[in-house]
């Protein structure tokens, strides 16, 4: 934020060990972080710049100044003064106060010691005070002070494991390896100094995943990437100590890169209303000339000769620049139909709003000890008008606890229980577990109900050995031993976990890794396996795969990996096999249970020396990089031999299914966008009750050409239609028309259709010329599926439907694949789950549990719809109420811009007389209970149609207010003409006139609050009033 | 998020009745005989209220005379603003057929003077009215400092338009014998203008206190000289200055000018006769086409109230119970309706 440009231009970055002065060259930011804003100094004028950027303030400001010029003020300057006094002074002290921790923390951050190489010695020195270059030592469970390269660390093969919860969330260890050649300086100091590599490397930037650079030293030149890097913000974890070089610090490093960076979003009543307050401003710019032209008319009729009474000089004789004046004058004195306050009121509702969905305990779940959150405190109404949810399935749909539950071995099934009648059955509790007693090492909380593995696996099965040997080897697991000497895993992706831990109690025992050996246990015996290379997993390979040198000294490559990838590497010896497991992965997928299919293949000494030259060479590239290695791992990752697959049960969370029923039932439309299988994925939809037995069509798209997508897609459109309608004529008519259309077409279609489509096609459907065809099926549907979508995909299809439905969407999902969905959504909810806080972090809402998006929905954002709609009604019609009535009171005192109120009332009437019943209102209105709201979702619809605020209620809230101010304005002018007290006296006067306006205003207001609108109560308080007065 | 699981307790919402929006709220549970009992009381209630206020205000009796085409050749003179210190005298005989019993109060009234413009409503200085400081002439400009620089007192564009007629009501028994019908001149300003917002300088003699200030352009005698005959109704506290302070809301308005002293003839009020207006015609309207009238007016308890206030609160009342009787009706309909659906 505060980087001179010079060094925003930094295209690549060059830095020398232990050389300061060199680097110095390069001013590169040091490590002292500014997350403050404000100095002391600085303080009063940025914020103040900050604030009036702000179009209310600064069109404020601008009325404040209008005021100060004495000829067309006509109300003293406080009138403005004091609401937007008060505004920017409690804008600017919590902006202190936020700024005021923030130097706080900076200075408690920029102030920490770590072990910094200078001079040859191992010195205290503070955070802010690390350079570039520097060689700094880390000790067990401490922070990171800067973007490292990692050189040594106590660990073996200079290995070291990180947190990184402070950068993502995730709060397993991952493991960061330094090169073998700095590993070797271990804990040297005399060795560390004297080191003078130099990095090449890009510019600093917030890819947390990413770093690509070059590490020269002694004439040889080491590629660097991710692993090598520690990040700042990361703790040191299960390691001694290490060193490392500082590469990127301070301002420069990826944490700070990544923050402070948020989109701001805005709900459509937020555009509303900018556009109503222009609306407003164009109105009262009408009032305005209205009554200039009144007052110029006035000053050449009247005014002129009445000029004597007023002022002593008679001269300036000029209606036209009186009326000019005037103009000005009402615009001030007019201005208060669009207060300050309405800016403030509504943030202050939304606050209140948020602050409910944090305090609601019906969204707590005990389970995790997390309750509902709401990250963004000004999106609550929009969660009102939600007509599309887009869901992740894992880990959102179902509890992402995956627990091994069936396999496919050498095209044998293993897992399925035959009871008596020989029909495969689940699991039930009559069967009796396997015991895993023999083995020391199971985790007691596995079960696996097939007794014939245990039994395979006695007859000694190469296959089965094989297929076990490969998920305790095949992982990204770690693993760790706790004070009772357990064997603790720490994974990255629960399927991994549920894999490694069956293998584990099948007797093939992941023990530990380094970077170079895995060491299992199979059957009792250790065994240490070197590891030649990681070929590892990203959601466009779909699968990952180790190289490694058993005992023997084979070569075998594993590979595990999404079967629809996986099946297009094998070798043609497998085709029998292939066609029995691909019977038994779609059984598999049909019960809802998540695959992968499992390969091996034997490697030749040569071949695989030649590969990782080629590697090496590769890696030690700059540029293209990624794709080089990608091409090498492909050619690698072939004639593959099948071994079987796996699958693992994803439970449904609890509740799910009433969810999505009661959502249904209040008109949203719900699409699961998910990675998994079509089958997996459309069983899911079934359990859910997103896909129903009564659904009259389920439309499949799964074409591979954009030729193929587009008949599919067509075909689906006639047999919705029926034959009622041609499609025929092509998409060009259909384009301009198609919201018009769509309209019509949604309500001829009867009965509930389903549409599912996969990856694949969904990318050619994404094509502009398809798009439409798309977007109209999918609209109809009841439900969309969409499976094997990548996560950009997903950001697709929501903008997709963004864009062309002009809907209000809603994105849910727990894991980094669904955090452009959710930052792409109006609306982004976060399930803080298993898979890491990523999407929590990106998130507007988070709560840990799918069901409460129910609540979220239906209670929450129904009532903060209702209470904001009823609220900005209220507001619009108060403050029409109140200032029309200068308007009319403009033609009894020559339009000469007197106000009718009292200057204080003008200045108090929004902040004091009328703020509080309003406020309550809007914070605590309920019009019907919450149990309500949940039983009869249906109640939500008036929020999709955005029935409660639209331009039609704006203008008959500001009628209403005109025929207040009229009522308001003329039943005291009648009672006041020509009046005289019961003694006789003048009572007529302006005073009281304007006493008696301002406390019918307030009562008026006040009742009209209550919303008994219907009972027009207005008028006869009015009377009474009037009556009382006297 | 596993060492904020070990705090898990601390992190479970408040149950308390605002956090979990359980707070008491009372729901109007509208019944039809409540809704329609309810128009109805309020109807009849408007009603009762309308048609005593109409009665009250008829009851009333009142007379206004016009002066300014009656005495034109006051109003021409007064047109030339150098004429200002000829005296115009004007007498308006007329005859009152009826009795005016109790107490019976005399105003002036003017139409279209705009003493609600908003510079003319700010052209006061309220420091200087209450006595604290003379020199204070505020926002009078520019009737705040006469020619030499002294500051004029009572200062601004109020203050120097004062209305400066003088009234005098004759009862003529018979053409030769003319009553000058008794008036008080006290008693006509609210208490709180006497008693607090005006005040003299707090000194003895009040020439002396004025010293130092100038007269308003526009006036003949200085604050201090307003009432020869009455010592105490003289600077700021003058009653009919008061009066005037008290800016109208509109430009048509009627301000008191006297109470009638009930005492011989007129104990019982203004008996039937003839009599007449003698008025020194000074206030010159005809130059802003306004208009001046003298009003004789009787009040009730209900003020001096015009027709307005009855009749809004009648038409209100009558309006109210049509919409009772048409809810009354549709509401019947239904219901018959409604058992007919629940019968089939």
């Amino acid at each position: 934020m505060f980087r001179s440009k010079k060094k925003s231009l930094e295209v690549e970055r060059r830095v020398k060990a232990n050389d300061r002065e060199y680097n110095e060259k390069f001013q590169y930011a040091d490590n002292r972080i500014h997350t403050s804003k404000y100095s002391i100094l600085t303080f009063l004028p940025i914020n103040l710049f900050e604030q009036f950027q702000r179009v209310a303030n600064a069109y404020f400001l601008f009325l404040l100044i209008l005021q100060l010029i004495p000829e067309i003020s006509s109300l003293t300057w406080f009138t403005t003064m004091v609401p937007l006094v008060l505004v920017i002074t409690m804008t600017a002290v919590k902006d202190a106060t936020d700024d005021y921790f923030r130097h706080k923390s900076d200075n408690q951050v920029n102030n920490r010691l770590s072990e910094v190489l200078i001079d040859s010695k191992l010195q205290n020195e503070k955070w802010m005070n690390v350079k570039v270059g520097d060689i700094i030592k880390l000790e067990n469970n401490q922070f990171v002070a800067a973007d490292l390269l990692l050189l040594s660390s106590s660990e073996p093969h200079g290995l070291c494991y990180i947190e990184t919860a402070e950068l993502d969330g995730e709060t397993n260890l991952k493991v960061r390896h330094a090169l073998s050649v700095t590993s070797e300086l271990g804990a040297d100091i005399s060795r560390l100094a004297k080191f003078d590599g130099t990095v090449v490397c890009e510019a600093p930037n917030n890819k947390l995943d990413k770093f690509m650079g070059v590490l020269s030293w002694k004439d040889s030149k080491h590629s660097l990437n991710n692993e090598k890097i520690i990040l700042r913000g990361c703790i040191l974890r299960n390691t001694g100590w290490c060193f490392g070089m500082v590469i990127f610090a301070g301002p420069d490093t990826k944490l700070m890169q990544n923050s402070g960076k948020t989109k701001f979003k805005r709900t459509s009543i937020d555009r509303l209303m900018n556009t109503l307050v222009l609306w407003i401003f164009g109105f009262l710019v009408c009032m305005g000339i209205i009554l200039a032209i009144g007052n110029s008319i006035w000053e050449n009729q009247v005014g002129d000769q009445f000029r004597t009474f007023l002022f002593l000089n008679e001269g300036e004789k000029n209606s036209v620049f009186s009326g000019f004046l005037t103009f000005w004058s009402y615009i001030i004195i007019l201005n208060t139909v669009v207060p300050i306050s309405l800016y403030v009121s509504v943030e202050v509702i939304r606050l209140g709003h948020s602050y409910f969905i944090n305090w609601d305990r019906k969204m707590y779940y005990s389970g995790k000890a997390t309750p509902a959150e709401a990250r963004t405190t000004t999106l609550n109404e929009e969660l009102g008008q939600i007509e599309y949810i887009f869901s992740d399935k894992t880990g959102t749909l179902t509890e992402n606890i995956m627990t091994f539950k069936k396999c496919s071995i050498n095209g044998k099934i293993y897992g399925e229980v035959d009871d008596d009648i020989g029909q495969k059955t689940d699991v039930t509790k009559k069967n009796k577990p396997v015991d895993f007693s023999v083995n020391p090492q199971a985790d007691r909380t596995f079960q696996f109900f097939d007794h014939r593995l245990m039994e395979s696996i006695k007859l000694g099965d190469s296959k089965v050995y094989e297929f076990l040997r490969l998920l305790a080897l095949c992982h990204t697991v770690m693993s760790e031993e706790n004070n009772a000497g357990k064997l603790i895993y720490q994974v990255q992706s629960p399927d991994e976990g549920a894999l490694v831990t069956a293998a584990r109690n099948f007797g093939f025992i992941f023990k530990s890794r380094t970077s170079e050996t895995i060491t299992i246990e199979e059957l009792g015996t250790l065994v240490t396996y070197q590891l030649l290379a990681f070929l590892d997993f990203n959601n466009i390979r779909k699968r990952m795969s180790v190289i490694v040198r058993n005992p023997e000294g084979q070569i075998k490559l594993y590979s595990k990996g999404a079967d629809t990838i996986l099946f297009e590497k094998l070798h043609p010896s497998n085709e029998d096999l292939l066609t029995l497991t691909t019977d038994h992965l779609n059984e598999f997928a049909g019960e809802g249970l998540r695959t992968l299919a499992i390969a091996y293949r034997d490697l030749d000494d040569k071949y695989f020396k030649e590969w990782h030259k080629m590697l090496e060479d590769a890696n030690a590239l700059i540029d293209e990089r990624d794709e080089r290695i990608a091409g090498l791992y492909e050619e690698i990752e072939r004639d593959l031999m099948l071994l079987g697959a796996t699958a693992v049960e994803d439970k449904l969370q609890e509740g799910v299914t009433e969810t999505i029923t009661n959502l249904s039932l209040a008109n949203i439309k719900i699409w699961i966008l998910t990675g998994d299988k079509q089958e997996t994925a459309i069983n899911i939809g079934y359990a859910c009750n997103i896909l129903t037995d009564d659904m009259n069509d389920v439309f499949i798209i799964a074409g591979n050409t954009a030729v193929e997508v587009r008949e599919e897609l067509r075909k689906a459109k006639e047999n919705l239609f029926g034959q009622n309608r041609s499609f025929s004529n092509g998409h060009v008519v259909f384009e301009k028309q198609q919201l018009e259309l769509d309209s019509v077409v949604e309500e001829t279609v009867t009965g509930d259709y389903a549409l599912i489509i996969n990856g694949h096609s969904l990318a050619h459907a994404l094509e502009s010329d398809i798009k439409d065809d798309l977007l109209e099926l999918a609209c109809m549907c009841k439900t969309v599926v969409c499976c094997r979508v990548t996560p950009l995909q997903k950001a697709q299809v929501v903008e997709l439907v963004k864009k062309y439905r002009n809907a209000v969407t809603l994105a849910i999902g727990d894991g980094a694949n669904d955090v452009s969905m959710i930052k792409c959504a109006h609306i982004g909810v976060g399930i803080s789950g298993q898979e890491g806080m990523q999407a929590v972090l990106a998130s507007d809402y988070s709560f840990a549990q799918f069901r409460y998006l129910q609540r979220l929905l239906l209670v929450h954002g129904r009532w903060s719809y209702f209470r904001m709609c009823k609220f900005l009604c209220y507001f619009f019609y108060k403050n029409f109420a109140f200032t029309l009535v200068h308007f009319w009171f403009g033609f009894f005192c020559g339009f000469s811009a007197q106000t009718v109120y009292d200057q204080w009332f003008i200045a108090l009437f929004n902040i004091v007389y009328t703020s509080l019943p309003v406020l309550a209102m809007g914070i605590f209105d309920q019009d019907v209970n919450d149990q309500n709201s949940m039983d009869y979702p249906q109640l939500y619809e008036p929020g999709q149609l955005n029935l409660l605020f639209n331009k039609r209620k704006f203008f008959i809230g500001m009628a209403h207010g005109v025929y207040t101010s009229l009522a308001l304005f003329f039943i005291p002018y009648g009672a006041f003409y020509n009046v005289a007290g019961e003694d006789g006296q003048h009572i007529a006067d302006y005073q009281s006139f304007a006493v008696t306006m301002a406390t019918s205003l307030v009562i008026v207001v006040s009742v009209q609050a209550k919303d008994l609108s219907d009972l027009r109560l207005d008028v006869r308080a009015h009377f009474q009033f009037s009556g009382f007065s006297f | 998020m596993k060492r904020t699981s070990e705090i898990c307790p601390s992190r479970l919402p408040d149950n308390s009745a605002l956090k979990q929006q359980q707070l008491p709220a009372c729901r109007l549970q509208l019944s039809a005989a409540g809704v329609l009992s309810g128009f109805f009381a309020t109807g009849a209630f408007c009603l009762g209220v309308g048609i005593i206020l109409i009665l009250s205000a008829k009851s009333i009796k009142e007379i206004e005379i016009k002066y300014t085409n009656i005495c034109g050749h006051c109003a021409k003179l007064r047109e030339d603003a150098t004429n200002f210190d000829k005296e115009c005298t004007c007498s308006i005989p007329f005859y009152l057929s009826e009795t005016m019993k109790g107490n019976v109060y005399l105003y002036y009234k003017l139409y279209g003077f705009y003493q609600n413009l908003y510079q003319y409503i700010l052209s006061r200085s309220n420091s200087q009215l209450m006595g604290t400081d003379l020199k204070d002439v505020g926002n009078c400009a520019p009737f705040s400092k006469s020619h030499n620089g002294t500051p004029i007192a009572p200062c601004g564009a109020i203050a120097n338009s004062i209305f400066n007629d003088t009234i005098i009501l004759s009862y003529n028994l018979n053409s030769s014998i003319h009553i000058k019908v008794p008036m008080l001149r006290s008693g006509i300003t609210w208490w709180t203008d006497k008693y607090v917002k005006f005040q003299n300088p707090s000194t003895f003699n009040l020439s002396s206190a004025f010293a130092g200030t100038a007269k308003p352009p526009y006036w003949s005698k200085p604050v201090y000289e307003l009432d020869l005959q009455d010592p105490g109704n003289n600077g700021f506290l003058n009653d009919d200055f008061i009066v005037w302070m008290r800016t109208a809301a509109f430009p048509t308005f009627k301000k008191l000018y006297r109470r009638l002293n009930r005492i011989q003839y007129f104990v019982e009020g203004l008996p039937a006769g003839n009599y007449s207006f003698n008025i020194s015609y000074n206030f010159p309207v005809t130059r802003f086409k306004g208009e001046k009238s003298v009003v004789l007016s009787t009040t009730t308890w209900s003020g001096g109230s015009s027709l307005f206030l009855g009749l809004a609160y009648t038409v209100t009342g009558a309006v109210t119970w049509l919409a009772a009787f048409s809810m009354t009706a549709i509401h019947l309909m239904l219901k018959d309706r409604t058992k007919l659906f629940i019968e089939q």
